[in-house]
């Protein structure tokens, strides 16, 4: 195996899947980089077996000779090692040659190195998938999707299944929903042009990870689903993620569809003014703030705390149906919910103090944001 | 302990740190003495709000919650600090320290106040209670206001009288003078919404108060309008109990084995009734915590304490034996165990708890708190012991003292 | 034991356990596989998670070369998690990754295979944390525990895992094994008592150390007869320096249990039993003459707690004393 590669295309790549690779795994070969070398071009591939990316370096990009001189092969470096040593190469061009004992040996100007490969057939083999099974969505429009809802998903190991987010495609929708079972979200798109239908639970980590590396210049992620992982890809770029195994709970049930008391309010105004009765509470991080609605037109959020005193305000919404309220419920689920929602104007409504509360923009279904309130005793 | 003797006239004291955190932030940098000075929530942004401030800064009439702008705009020359918890949490501590020095009696009542029983300790509860106000603002540099009656209610109003370093006595003949003139709204338990009812019936006045008729206060305030009256005449029946703190932040228990061991068994059966013991203690504080430490010590004398956090607050001997074993065996290195100790930290009165509501289980617990409802509501009516749950019975002859040693703990962990 | 039919030639039983489960897609989700050293545990855990993944075996024979079976024995499956012990016991990260590994979906493949060594090491929090999630219903997952002893896990972990009992090796055909490989008779005798694997006999007997120990056991055993007020000052100018960590002294008071042993033995006149000595050595007859049999049975007894207390991290020199002043008396 053998290639010339020019070093800029190469240590993009190499960062990008670098942030797959953990030093610390149950799976040796998992320590190391997997370079797979092609006549139309070069693949990295970094995993620490819960999430995976490759990305694809092509011979020609724009006109641009990329990869030259190429024999096919593949090979797997260590990571820590091949990423120092190809940031410090001195040349732009990068020679790499790989010998039937699996010595890797990285020539750039003067410079000569050599390392011990291994052997690439030890490297998990990941899914290939058919792009039949597969469906576009815009990119800008998949981050929201995750930033919405990933927030919500429980960080606590008591029920795994809660340390992801659903996704669901169902008559050409797709829905996203996370609960930690104190609050919810839960954001849909349209999706055209395709029949598949699935659910499956992404843990939110790697949500997360997937949120940092698309790059919004991209236009549209391909989205496609194995027995046991998802699968988003852009031009140059796959990211897999594992699956968690189990049954989602059924939420859509457990949310009430009748409200016995609607606020209508600006999002900025309600988010600072929770944000200040949170303060006083803000001691023993059980941030609880109350709120009453019974007169019209305002609202008081309160917060209280045993050691300091109180903190109360009223405000002005633009509108407030039904009956009175009192509610008591986590400031810090509020404000993430409310800063979540992105959109100026929004609606709470209300079952009943015990009840969850629904959260969502004034004129937009799309989205909902749930939470469970606090009772006090 | 001292006994309460009942029928003595009793000699109360109720001791009130004068703008606590303010004081404590200048006892710890005496530059800012006497400066307007104010603790804020967030001092670097302008939407932060006062917290509280020195006398210096209540003289250019900031106060209390006031948005941080509107504070700066009476005092341009105010001096804003962030709040530092653990700095008045460790001056507390420090002060009911001093406190139960002077008596086992001491009833804390919030982090900067709480009331001593003096009545057996001296005869002149004046020159006690200035050498007190003395002592802790030599040994802590924090002055306090001491207020003295023949109960709680009078010694709290007495401590209101004069601030700061005041020393005031408040009798009950001196009622007519002092208090009954007042709006009745500076009196303590008298707030906004039940002022407002007061005045529905036409009190405006303590000393209207202490003549309204009770019959009438019954049906705005319910059993609480007879209890106000009481005060508003200096008739207050409660005792100074250092059991009453509101402030306890744990419970625990800790047996040494009869030997060393290793027995997983002999270890499960002490853990359970540890958590018993505990879970007991709880109950009868009617509280609930949610950290809960255990602590291991080996026969070589190491000790180790792991603690959890839980999101809820629990109770229940089987919750905290459940997360206590879990602890013990995660952490636990095999040797062979002289001591386990489970401590129940974090520990809150259920009135001030927050019960976070669970998605998947609110519908039950609509339920329980319907139930719950009609039992406040018959309690309301009815006076408050109607439905309380059914106490321990005299078997628990030790947790009296037990819980003392709790909360005395708290100040000798220094 | 690289084969079914290796194993089946060794341990017929367990062998065939396996393989009809396999061939039957019965398998448990949980098995104890428990055997003393070198009777073959990792051989059967490491067959049964190659047939399970094996895509071109014959019969229930994995091909031992595609590319499961091959990363099956380096370590690099990604569905196949071997967890080992670090040190005294399985700490809380490995049991912790344990977990999550349960609850994300297999890598490669629909299954997932989890292979504990010593699992008496799990605490039994640990071992019900894992055997409740093997249980959940719909789980492809398949967990091998090994044990020396499963005596020590609780026997409500015991009664959710099937059992597989290796049957211990024949003595004589190991002491066999050890002399086809060059080994001189009286120590493959010695060393057949000290392991049931073979690499690990090899070692011991090229072992410098263990050599020298055999040695200041015989001096032991010399000095006990002959002289047994001296054995005190043996023990701290001789014994000590050598036996310097506790698995050392360990394996030193097993040299003299063996020792103690065949002069009893001696007594009894069963001579073909003599493990450390040969019927005809000198100090074989001074030990008969020194010590009863009942003296004999009472140092048995003292130096099985000496091994006791060493695994009760009691202070070795305290230990060693004490037992050098019970033989001597």
């Amino acid at each position: 195996m053998k290639f010339t590669i020019q070093r800029d295309p190469l240590i993009a790549s190499i960062q990008d899947v670098a942030k797959a690779i953990s030093p610390r795994t149950a799976i040796p070969i998992l320590t190391g980089m997997k370079l797979d070398v092609r006549q139309h071009g070069v693949t990295l591939t970094g995993s620490d077996s819960d999430i995976s990316i490759e990305s694809f370096i092509p011979a020609e990009e724009n006109g641009i000779v990329q990869v030259e001189n190429i024999e096919e092969g593949s090979i797997v470096i260590q990571s820590k090692y091949f990423t120092e040593i190809v940031r410090k190469l001195p040349e732009q061009t990068v020679e790499i040659d790989v010998d039937d004992s699996l010595k890797v040996t990285i020539r750039s100007g003067k410079a000569v190195f050599n390392l011990n490969g291994q052997d690439a057939s030890e490297y998990p083999q990941l899914p290939k998938v058919e792009t039949d099974d597969s469906f576009s969505v815009d990119t800008t429009l998949l981050k929201h999707l995750i930033k919405q809802t990933v927030f919500a998903v429980s960080t606590m190991e008591t029920r795994p299944i809660l340390t992801g987010i659903k996704c669901q495609m169902a008559n050409n929708v797709l829905n996203f929903t996370a609960t930690d079972s104190y609050r919810l979200a839960s954001r849909e798109i349209p999706v055209d042009h395709t029949s598949l239908e699935f659910t499956c639970v992404v843990p939110g980590k790697s949500m997360n990870e997937l949120h940092k590396i698309l790059d919004d210049s991209e236009e549209n992620v391909e989205i496609s689903i194995t027995k046991n992982q998802i699968l988003f890809r852009t031009k140059h770029l796959s990211f897999l993620s594992r699956l968690l195994e189990g049954n989602y709970p059924e939420t859509s049930r457990l949310i009430p569809d009748d409200s016995k008391t609607v606020i209508h309010a600006k999002t900025k105004q309600l988010i600072q003014t929770v944000d200040r009765a949170s303060l006083l509470a803000r001691t023993n991080d059980n941030s609880v703030v109350k709120l009453v609605a019974d007169q019209d037109g305002f609202i008081e959020i309160s917060g209280y705390s045993q050691d300091i005193g109180e903190v109360s305000e009223e405000v002005q919404v633009s509108g407030i149906d039904g009956e009175s309220l009192n509610i008591s419920f986590s400031s810090a689920y509020m404000l993430e919910a409310l800063k979540a929602i992105d959109a100026e104007d929004i609606k709470i409504e209300f079952t009943g103090a015990m009840r969850p509360f629904i959260i969502r923009p004034e004129n937009d279904q799309s989205v909902l944001q749930l939470i469970v309130p606090v009772r006090t005793f | 302990m001292t006994k309460h003797t009942t029928h003595k006239a009793r000699v109360i004291f109720h001791i009130d740190m004068n703008c606590f955190y303010a004081s404590v932030e200048v006892a710890h940098n005496e530059a800012l003495k006497g400066r307007a000075l104010a603790i804020a929530g967030n001092p670097e942004e302008r939407k932060g709000i006062i917290v509280t401030s020195s006398y210096e800064a209540r003289a250019k009439g900031v106060k209390t919650t006031m948005p941080l702008w509107e504070a700066r705009k009476l005092c341009p020359e105010l001096i804003v600090l962030r709040p530092n918890f653990d700095r008045y949490r460790q001056a507390s501590k420090q002060l009911f320290k001093l406190l139960t020095n002077v008596t086992p009696l001491v009833e804390p009542v919030s982090i900067d106040e709480g009331y001593l029983d003096v009545t057996d300790v001296t005869a002149d509860p004046v020159a006690l209670a200035e050498a007190l106000q003395k002592k802790v603002l030599h040994t802590l540099n924090l002055p306090c206001s001491i207020g003295i009656g023949p109960n709680k209610f009078l010694a709290k109003m007495a401590s209101d009288m004069k601030k700061p370093l005041g020393i005031t006595i408040l009798r009950k003949r001196d009622l007519p003078v002092t208090l009954w003139p007042q709006p009745v709204n500076i009196m303590y338990g008298v707030g906004d919404k039940t002022a407002e009812k007061l005045q529905s019936i036409g009190v405006t006045t303590i000393g209207e108060l202490a003549k309204a008729d009770v019959y009438a206060l019954k049906q705005v305030l319910g059993i609480n309008g007879e209890r106000l009256k009481n005060r508003a005449n200096g008739i207050d029946s409660r005792m100074v109990d250092p059991d009453a703190v509101h402030d306890f932040k744990s419970i625990g228990s800790s047996q040494t084995l009869s030997h060393d061991t290793t027995d997983e068994k002999e270890i499960i059966a002490l853990m359970t009734q540890l958590s018993e013991n505990v879970s007991r203690r709880l109950k009868r504080k009617q509280a609930a915590g949610r950290t809960v430490q255990v602590m291991i010590r080996y026969s070589d004398r190491q000790t180790v304490t792991r603690s959890r956090k839980l999101q809820a607050y629990i109770e229940s001997p089987n919750d905290i034996k459940h997360i206590a074993c879990d602890l013990f065996f995660q952490h636990w290195n095999s040797e062979p165990v002289r001591l386990i100790g489970i401590t129940m930290q974090d520990v809150s009165e259920k009135t001030a708890i927050a019960y976070q509501l669970d998605l998947f289980t609110y519908k039950k617990e609509e339920q329980k708190a319907k139930l719950q409802s009609v039992v406040t509501d018959l309690s309301k009516k009815f006076g408050p012991d109607t439905f309380k749950q059914v106490k321990e019975s005299n078997q628990d002859n030790d947790i009296r003292t037990s819980f003392q040693k709790d909360f005395l703990d708290d100040f000798k962990h220094e | 034991m690289k084969t079914w039919s290796d194993i089946v030639a060794v341990q017929p039983l367990a062998g065939k356990i396996m393989t009809n489960s396999i061939k039957r897609g019965r398998m448990s989700h949980a098995y104890l596989i428990q055997g003393a050293r070198g009777t073959g545990k990792e051989a059967l855990a490491f067959l049964t998670a190659c047939t399970l993944f094996c895509a071109h075996k014959s019969g229930v024979e994995p091909c031992g070369t595609c590319l499961d079976c091959k990363r099956i024995a380096s370590g690099n499956h990604p569905d196949v998690h071997w967890i080992v012990p670090d040190g005294q016991s399985i700490k809380r990260e490995q049991i912790d990754h344990l977990q999550k590994e349960f609850t994300y979906s297999a890598l490669e493949s629909t299954q997932k295979v989890y292979i504990i060594k010593e699992a008496d090491k799990l605490t039994n929090n640990a071992a019900n944390r894992i055997l409740k999630f093997l249980e959940e219903p719909g789980s492809h997952t398949t967990a091998l525990m090994l044990t020396e002893n499963s005596q020590s896990m609780l026997s409500t972990i015991r009664s959710r895992c099937q059992m597989i009992d290796l049957k211990p090796l024949d003595p004589t055909l190991f002491q066999q094994r050890l002399i086809d490989e060059g080994m001189d008779e009286r120590s493959a005798t010695l060393i057949s008592e000290m392991t049931n694997n073979i690499t690990e006999a090899k070692t011991l007997n090229d072992d410098v150390w263990f050599a020298d120990a055999r040695k200041l056991m015989i001096q032991w055993m010399d000095i006990s007869c002959t002289q047994p007020k001296e054995l005190y000052v043996f023990v701290h100018n001789r014994w000590m320096p050598h036996f310097k960590e506790r698995h050392q002294q360990d394996r030193g008071l097993d040299l003299l249990l063996l020792a103690y042993r065949d002069i009893l033995y001696a007594h009894l006149d069963k001579m073909g039993g003599l493990t450390v000595f040969t019927s005809n050595d000198d100090l074989i007859q001074k030990g008969v003459l020194a010590f009863s049999q009942q003296k004999l049975l009472a140092v048995l007894q003292h130096i099985l707690a000496a091994k006791r207390q060493l695994q009760q991290n009691v202070h070795q020199t305290l230990v060693i004393e004490q037992l050098a002043l019970q033989i001597q008396r």
